[in-house]
């Protein structure tokens, strides 16, 4: 198979491997990002609802 | 006319070739290449990599042509002293050269190029720094194209790591058996199940490996590329190839100093002697034989003296390249390579890889606490020795082991000893048919006896 394959552009076996893995890592790209969003959005809100805590507030 | 030998290794690029003239190694650019030439030295590519000792530097010389009818131009690279093969290297080497090849691919696509090759060939050692020797792997990026040398770079730089990490840190001497690269089908084979379970793995060989011989794979419904498609996959391989580290670091040497038998006593005793006699030596290239962590390499490369220190045990010479690096010791060149089997000429017509040991002259050869290795390990005759060592170096600083010495009762606890010729006399018998014992100098705490030899005239390397 592989002797086979040298006959032919050596490259467009690689071609499609590499067009699927960057839309692998593009997928996995979007969701981090997504997730980032996530906890940020979730990480906001408990910072929030520790400086509503006023055993957090400096001063007391 | 002088005389013009073209390189043995240098026949695959129809951009140009390397070849020899009066000693020195030039590289012919052929025209159909100038285009790619040009944009390389015009781009500041040349002159980024030069300066980060990614690639070697060149000089344009117009005086030398070895073929009229495709010059373009005659490059003079900075001359290399020793050159050495990947299946040479320890795993830490070949990650730095894996690692310095994705960082020529990154710096080249910013300047509107990239690698067409990506084979560790390319690559030498100076002193503890990887360097991309080939002037003419460059070429003009295509941005709507993957890279055309992806599947190389896996097969020739990931792959030997790979197994080497699952399998046994020196299983990249496989790359002898597959110069070419590892086929990722042999690869995924190899790897343990568990190893696979890992989404670069999956992505890289196991993916690759699946798709190699499907016709479907290679149709032309392949979605347009783009640049940052690229960039995120070469920051992948990055990620992947640094994520890799050696399985098992102990080994049966790695702790040789720390809980041998030896005395510290000895060990400096030993340091002082070879201080002494270095400095009475006319010598400027080491190879030290057996070299173990490379306590004796590091003081010769310290002061001054390009060394090769090699060892049969890739553990060692992995830590001796990380101490090598980490003490900026930029002559010493760590090679895992076994004396008793050294690397052997491959390739086209045997000439395209050559031998270690035709390869491999220097001024002088250390061999320390070895002999007993040899002899008594490997049932080598000391004139089977003296004639191996002669070839290597016209000084020769040896240590004999006396049979009483506790490792060689180490050696002999298993074995019968049938080793009766093995006493001093012998010994300098068998050395004094190709050396003068110039000094002969017994080391006070252990008995063994440091020897300092000179290759005598009527040797015909000389």
């Amino acid at each position: 198979m592989r002797h086979f394959l040298l006959y032919i552009d050596p490259g467009s076996g690689s071609y499609l491997v590499q067009a699927i893995i960057a839309a692998v890592l593009g997928g996995l790209f979007y969701f981090k990002q997504k997730w980032i969003q996530i906890k940020s959005f979730f990480g906001r809100k408990g910072k929030q609802d520790q400086t509503d805590n006023p055993e957090h507030h400096e001063g007391l | 006319m002088k005389v013009s030998k073209r390189h043995p290794a240098s026949f695959r690029d129809p951009a140009g070739f390397v070849f020899e003239q009066e000693g020195l190694f030039y590289r012919q650019v052929n025209q159909s290449y100038a285009p790619h030439y040009d944009k390389l030295m015009q781009s500041g590519l040349y002159a980024d990599l030069v300066k980060e000792k990614k690639l070697l530097s060149h000089t344009e010389t117009e005086t030398v042509v070895a073929d009229p009818s495709r010059w373009y131009k005659t490059l003079l690279p900075e001359q290399l002293a020793f050159i050495s093969y990947p299946y040479e290297w320890c795993f830490n080497q070949w990650k730095d050269a894996a690692l310095m090849t994705l960082a020529i691919v990154k710096k080249s696509i910013a300047h509107g190029l990239i690698l067409k090759d990506a084979t560790p060939f390319n690559i030498q050692f100076i002193g503890t720094d990887p360097v991309w020797i080939d002037t003419l792997s460059f070429e003009t990026y295509d941005e709507t194209k993957p890279w055309i040398a992806y599947r190389q770079f896996v097969e020739c730089l990931v792959a030997p790591l790979l197994v080497a990490r699952h399998l046994t840190p020196d299983l990249q001497k496989i790359m002898m058996v597959y110069p070419e690269g590892i086929p990722l089908k042999i690869v995924a084979k190899l790897l343990p199940l568990k190893s696979r379970l890992n989404l670069n793995t999956l992505m890289h060989i196991i993916l690759p490996s699946a798709v190699a011989g499907n016709k479907k794979a290679v149709s032309n419904n392949i979605p347009v590329f783009n640049k940052q498609k690229l960039l995120n996959i070469i920051d992948n391989l990055k990620t992947f190839v640094e994520s890799l580290k050696t399985g098992n670091e102990s080994s049966v040497w790695n702790n040789y100093y720390e809980e041998t038998v030896l005395s510290s006593e000895y060990v400096e005793e030993k340091m002082i002697l070879l201080k002494r006699w270095m400095q009475e030596l006319p010598v400027q290239t080491v190879l030290d034989v057996g070299t173990n962590t490379g306590y004796y390499a590091q003081m010769t490369a310290a002061a001054g003296k390009s060394t090769i220190a090699v060892d049969a045990d890739t553990a060692c010479i992995n830590r001796l390249y990380e101490t090598a690096k980490k003490n900026k010791l930029t002559r010493l060149l760590p090679l895992t390579i076994d004396i008793t089997n050294p690397t052997p000429a491959i390739g086209w017509g045997n000439q395209e890889r050559t031998a270690f040991l035709s390869r491999t002259r220097t001024d002088l050869c250390l061999a320390l606490a070895l002999i007993h290795h040899l002899a008594i390990g490997r049932n080598i005759g000391f004139d089977q020795m003296a004639e191996l060592f002669s070839t290597i170096a016209p000084w020769l600083i040896i240590e004999f082991i006396p049979k009483s010495d506790p490792k060689i009762t180490l050696l002999l606890e298993n074995r019968a000893d049938i080793f009766d010729d093995y006493h001093e006399e012998s010994f300098s018998h068998a050395f004094e048919k190709q050396f003068a014992i110039v000094k002969r100098q017994a080391l006070t705490h252990t008995g063994r006896i440091m020897f300092l030899m000179r290759r005598k005239d009527n040797h015909p390397e000389i």
